[in-house]
């Protein structure tokens, strides 16, 4: 038990590996939906798992398509520039 | 639960406020709003243990990084202890894994604020409800 707890307080202490690639931007969902959920949490005046859940992922899919739509507009604006 | 009235409206506001702060959703669950509590405990925690696992407890830095500092430490004083740990810089961390663990344990600390100002408002209502103003 000391021997994993040790771990796992270990694997805090180092950073992971991850490149710079465009993968690395797939970080971002996680984030997004957690920012989903505790908005959610905190404005809907009654919490049902059903209504709860339709909320975030409207809320997320929203999120995304406005960052894809954002991302998309400045690589058409970077195109006609250069 | 927590009982507002006239005369312990502001001590209760403020106890709603540093126990949310204390530990994220207590604000909520003291107010018995638990699935919401748990709900925010549960997310904020772990998005704030995603930032440190990635980026290790170097991300949250005082003296380097202290703008990113002042979201982070809205997670709870937990970030204070860290900080004095990693304020000597011997937790160095550069690149894309610092990126990301200072975002995701900042944007932690910013939607634990907003619960906090969410449960100050919900204790302010039960108040204006229970004496009719």
């Amino acid at each position: 038990m000391p021997t994993q707890t040790a771990f796992i307080i270990a694997s805090f202490t180092a950073p992971q590996q991850i490149g710079t690639s465009p993968y690395s931007l797939l970080w971002l969902l996680p984030l997004v939906a957690a920012i989903a959920v505790v908005y959610k949490a905190t404005k809907l005046p009654t919490i049902t798992a059903g209504v709860f859940l339709k909320e975030v992922a409207v809320l997320f899919g929203s999120i995304i398509v406005f960052i894809a739509v954002t991302a998309l507009v400045l690589c058409v604006l970077a195109w006609l520039i250069t | 639960m927590l009982r507002i009235s006239k005369e312990n409206y502001i001590p209760s506001l403020l106890i709603v406020a540093l126990s949310g702060w204390l530990v994220p959703g207590a604000g909520h669950f003291i107010l018995e709003e638990k699935k919401r509590a748990i709900i925010i405990f549960v997310t904020i925690v772990i998005t704030f243990l995603t930032g440190l696992y990635v980026g290790s407890i170097g991300v949250i830095d005082p003296v380097g990084a202290w703008p990113w500092y002042l979201a982070q430490i809205m997670n709870s004083p937990a970030v204070v202890v860290i900080g004095h740990l990693t304020a000597a810089g011997t937790y160095p961390v550069y690149g894309r894994p610092n990126e990301i663990g200072q975002i995701y344990t900042s944007i932690a600390g910013l939607l634990n604020l907003l619960c906090i100002i969410n449960a100050v408002y919900l204790a302010h209502l039960r108040r204006a409800e229970t004496t009719g103003e």
